[in-house]
């Protein structure tokens, strides 16, 4: 009722307010015609009298708006009434308002651009009824914090632990081969394992049929059930709510459809939303190790933990908790199990966790995002400040008519206000154009047939902390110009003069925005060059091998029922058959390619011990990175041996065991001695023995921005893997050997489908090159944009003062100084606010320098070429900015400037 | 008008308050009533008088009733109300020991310092 009241108190208001500027109409007459007899009395005509009175009484409409103004009225219409104020004046000055509205929007544009993707990788809560409570379990060794966990800790897990309401576990999205009906050729479409709690723990509802059941999961092999996501669904049954019950294949096996999840629930992944969810007990079928026991082994850690916190429940009950059951672990399964433990992390701290670069990145985005709008700001507070300086006359007769300074602060907030708002809203339209043409590069981010999108989106989250930081700016920017516009001298101020009060504080406001903008942009720019400079270093290092005229072609005979050794001859004939067709230089098979740790396939980690190395109580192996690869692999990919030899033929299943480590490899287990000959054990101290007979050069394997890592390369034949990757050599154009290669497997089975057919090169520059040349590109335009505003408001600024001091260069030149003393005397003053400027934005530049060196990569110590081309330039646009106007100023002949303004 | 002393921003107010005390007054009589009781000494721009006595009203410190005024025209006559008389004799208190202390001020010698 109360607010009923008020609205109604409001309405009468305003209907008030209507009435009074009535009687104002009347009221004005009035005033003048009483005038107009007082004249008349004193002899005038009565014609002449009331011309007299009215021009005595001056401009109605002037008056009529202060009375508006100052009879006040209810606050909405103050505002409106300061709305309408506002913009006139901003109308009158369209190149300031322009200019203004577009630097804001280039800063705010940015700042929301960079917003939501802070946003979508770090804040942006699971899709998920009350999403806080979840936390996720991680297992921690000596070499990670975020190990996974094997189907047996996660039923022990999961039925020890007291402090959830439920603990589910999922495997990572992983190529299916998917068929609507038996017939159809499979097509590869992302499936998930998850525990047969999955939905029930998230607390979503399927929006059809129903979420998995506890028992659904408890036999291996036996529920052959399937739960579409909801854009699958859409997509490939036309949202077709008959779906319910209907056989789909999923490598090659009948699969019921029993549920479609929500469109609120893409999945829970922030890149990767699944086609369609399995349950664990199905996960033979699926992309298993095949050389362990999923649902035995302790060691086969594929599965990722979280848990849906009772309520009550604290996050460190949790922790303490699991640790125990650690603990345990770790003396009943000593073998598997030693130095280990395990953690429970909330949502924001497995999205920002230490070991993942793609937040960091964009952290950094966002700072120097924020340093744009920064720099932005400051322009912006430069040009209202000296536009408000220019308004002194008009702002002195305001006060001394009674307004109040308050009113009149408010007055000009709203100007920078509605400045703001249309900068704020196109600043929207630039970052949601940056956002988008960030989606365009999706296929180059992920060369993957599996759904995966950026998450990026302008939401309402974004728009709301957009539309805050432009109210922020707003302020920023207007504040400061508002409270020293109004603390205007009013008999110098009505007098027109558009003079300084002496003082200090005056000028201490202007200095700092110069300091600011040669700070800031000097950072920017530091950091765009170190990205710029680091990735070209990277690009040029550790790259040397062969590119081009390679076709890559994947498999995976597992998507048409396969056995182990069915798949081994698969791949022999294949290469045997692929060498002898036309066209073909040369082939290699490989479980994956370098650079090709983009979209979900990754290289393996292979768990090892250096055979004699005494390894630490608390250790039982160190772990590499490993790829699978034949005899021709290093020949084709043009990857040197440095010592020993290549993969053989009579490396075979029957043969001892080997393996070639890449110099790095070497390097750090056997310093200083020849690897080749030496000799590890898979797995522990007394595993598997494997001798090392070659060392290959060291090159990038997972990403243009790692530093070196070791590496290991087993054989094929030694080593089954189902799915690999088929690279032939071609003369020519890679893309025209993919019918030759085509009629190959046709020949072998025309079933088995041809994944991920493309030119080598074509990966290779997207995964390395154009990936991180996206945030090259980013980072680069930032600081262009950033320099090209500080520049500007540089120039601005200081012209700006310089100018405002003709009147004194005047003085001193009538009192006999010369040129040269007058244009040392103001280039000196602006010199030496970009020299205080370029201090602390070297500084603050060597700080980001050391921060990406230390978060991102090494380019390698800081960058002084930068500071050497930009710093001059800085100096030399103030020098122009500070010369133009004194020059101008020391031209006038004395006599006019001092009568100047 | 070269005797006429420029206004000190607030003082306007004050001046129509003490205008109106003396009875109700129409916006050319407070004018008039003005330049009287201050020997025609102060300058008021005659439009500027109104955002003044507007702002009164709205503060509820004069109220402001039509009639009928001595050239027998309409007019809105304003009067103080109870609020206005006390804020006349507040502000009138205050100015006074302002005034007296700037008088003070200003009338110092310096070895008195």
């Amino acid at each position: 009722m109360k607010i009923l009241d008020s609205l109604r108190f409001r309405i009468s208001n305003l209907f008030r307010r209507a009435q009074m500027s009535v009687e104002m109409e009347d009221e004005l007459p009035s005033h003048i015609q009483h005038r107009a007899d007082d004249l008349e009395r004193g002899g005038m005509r009565r014609a002449e009298a009331e011309r007299r009175a009215r021009l005595e009484f001056g401009g109605q409409a002037k008056f009529k708006e202060e009375i508006r103004e100052a009879s006040g009225g209810t606050l909405i219409e103050s505002i409106l009434q300061d709305f309408r104020y506002s913009m006139r004046s901003l109308r009158r000055t369209p190149g300031l308002t322009l200019f203004v509205v577009i630097t804001l929007a280039v800063g705010i544009g940015m700042v929301s651009a960079t917003f939501s993707m802070v946003d979508a990788l770090i804040f942006r809560p699971y899709p998920v009824p009350h999403p806080s409570g979840l936390v996720t379990l991680v297992g921690t060794t000596l070499d990670t914090s975020y190990e996974d966990f094997s189907y047996r800790e996660y039923l022990d897990i999961r039925d020890k632990t007291t402090s959830y309401d439920g603990v589910l576990a999922f495997a990572q999205m992983e190529a299916v081969g998917f068929s609507a009906n038996a017939g159809e050729t499979p097509r590869i479409k992302g499936g998930m394992l998850v525990s047969g709690n999955y939905f029930q723990v998230l607390g979503v509802q399927p929006r059809l049929g129903r979420g998995f059941r506890e028992n659904e999961d408890q036999v291996p092999g036996r529920d052959a059930v399937v739960v579409l996501g909801p854009n699958f669904w859409r997509h490939e049954f036309g949202g077709d709510p008959g779906v319910l019950g209907r056989k789909v294949r999923l490598n090659g096996a009948d699969f019921t459809v029993i549920g479609v999840a929500p469109e609120s629930f893409p999945g829970m992944q922030i890149f990767s939303h699944p086609d369609f969810y399995m349950p664990l007990a199905m996960a033979q079928m699926f992309g298993v190790d095949r050389q362990k026991n999923f649902f035995e082994d302790r060691d086969d850690r594929q599965l990722y933990l979280q848990g849906r916190l009772k309520p009550g429940a604290t996050l460190q009950q949790a922790q303490n908790e699991l640790a125990v059951i650690a603990k345990h672990f770790e003396s009943d399964y000593p073998k598997v199990n030693r130095g280990r433990g395990a953690f429970v992390h909330t949502q924001f701290e497995m999205r920002t966790r230490e070991d993942d670069d793609n937040w960091k990145f964009i952290v950094v985005f966002v700072v120097l995002s924020l340093a744009v709008l920064l720099v932005a700001c400051t322009n912006v507070a430069g040009l209202l400040l000296s536009r408000a300086r220019t308004r002194t006359h008009e702002i002195a007769l305001r006060l001394a008519l009674g307004t109040g300074r308050g009113r009149l602060i408010r007055l000009l907030l709203t100007e920078s206000l509605i400045l703001a708002a249309i900068g704020g809203a196109a600043g929207v339209l630039i970052g949601y154009g940056f956002i988008e043409w960030f989606h365009s590069y999706q296929n180059v981010i992920f060369m993957t047939d599996l759904p995966n999108a950026l998450p990026f989106q302008m939401d309402k989250r974004v728009l709301v902390a957009s539309l805050a930081l432009s109210l922020l700016s707003a302020v920023a920017c207007g504040l400061a110009p508002a409270l020293q516009g109004t603390k205007t001298d009013l008999v110098n101020g009505l007098k027109g003069a558009e003079v300084d009060v002496p003082g200090r504080k005056r000028l201490w406001g202007r200095n700092v925005l110069v300091v600011a903008q040669v700070g800031a942009s000097l950072m920017l720019l530091a950091a765009s060059f170190l990205m710029f400079r680091g990735f070209r270093h990277e690009l040029l290092e550790g790259t040397d091998f062969n590119k081009d005229h390679l076709l890559m072609v994947g498999f995976d005979p597992r998507l048409v029922q396969y056995s182990a050794e069915q798949t081994q001859q698969f791949y022999k004939l294949l290469a045997d058959r692929v060498r002898e067709a036309p066209g073909v230089e040369g082939e290699a098979v490989t479980q994956n390619v370098p650079m090709g740790q983009i979209g979900q396939e990754d290289f393996d980690g292979l768990a090892f011990v250096p055979d004699g190395m005494q390894m630490p109580r608390d250790r039982q192996n160190f772990t590499s990175l490993m790829d699978t690869v034949n005899e021709e692999y290093f020949q084709t990919m043009g990857i040197a041996i440095l010592q020993g030899r290549r993969f053989q033929k009579t490396d075979s299943t029957d043969s001892p065991r080997v393996a070639i480590v890449n110099d790095h490899f070497a390097q750090h287990y056997w310093p200083g001695a020849n690897a080749v000959g030496k000799r590890i054990r898979l797995d522990k101290s007394t595993g598997t023995p494997v001798e090392i007979v070659g060392v290959a050069q060291t090159i990038k394997y997972t990403s243009a921005s790692e530093k070196h890592m070791d590496f290991i390369y087993l054989p094929l034949a030694q080593h089954a893997v189902a799915r690999m990757i088929l690279m032939v050599r071609s003369s020519g154009d890679p893309l025209e050997l993919v019918q030759p290669v085509k009629d190959v497997i046709r020949a072998i089975d025309p079933n088995l489908p041809m994944l991920r057919t493309m030119a080598y090169e074509e990966f290779y520059l997207n995964a390395a090159v154009r990936g991180p040349g996206i945030a090259v590109k980013l980072v680069g335009t930032m600081g262009a944009v950033g320099l090209i505003l500080a520049l500007a408001g540089l120039y601005g600024v200081v012209a700006y003062n310089v100018s405002r001091r003709t009147r004194e260069i005047g003085i001193r030149m009538a009192l006999g100084a010369g040129r040269p003393d007058v244009l040392r005397l103001v280039m000196g003053k602006g010199l030496a606010m970009v020299g205080i400027g370029t201090l602390i934005g070297v500084v603050m530049g060597f700080g980001v320098e050391r921060l990406m060196n230390s978060m991102l990569f090494d380019a390698g110590g800081i960058d002084f070429v930068v500071y050497l081309l930009v710093v001059p330039s800085l100096f030399a646009v103030t020098a122009l900015a500070a010369y133009v106007p004194a020059r101008r100023a020391s031209l006038i002949p004395p006599t006019q400037a001092l009568r100047y303004e | 008008m070269g005797d006429q002393a420029q206004l000190l921003p607030g003082t306007l107010d004050l001046l129509i308050l003490r205008a109106v005390s003396l009875g109700p007054l129409h916006g050319y009589g407070v004018l008039l009533r003005i330049g009287q009781i201050s020997g025609n000494a102060l300058l008021i721009e005659q439009g500027a008088l109104y955002p003044g006595l507007f702002r009164l009203v709205r503060q509820g410190l004069l109220k402001a009733n039509w009639g009928t005024s001595e050239n027998n025209r309409r007019a809105k006559f304003y009067e103080l109300t109870v609020a206005g008389r006390k804020r006349l004799r507040e502000e009138t208190a205050n100015w006074n020991r302002l005034a007296a202390a700037i008088g003070a001020a200003l009338g110092a010698r310096p070895e008195e310092a």
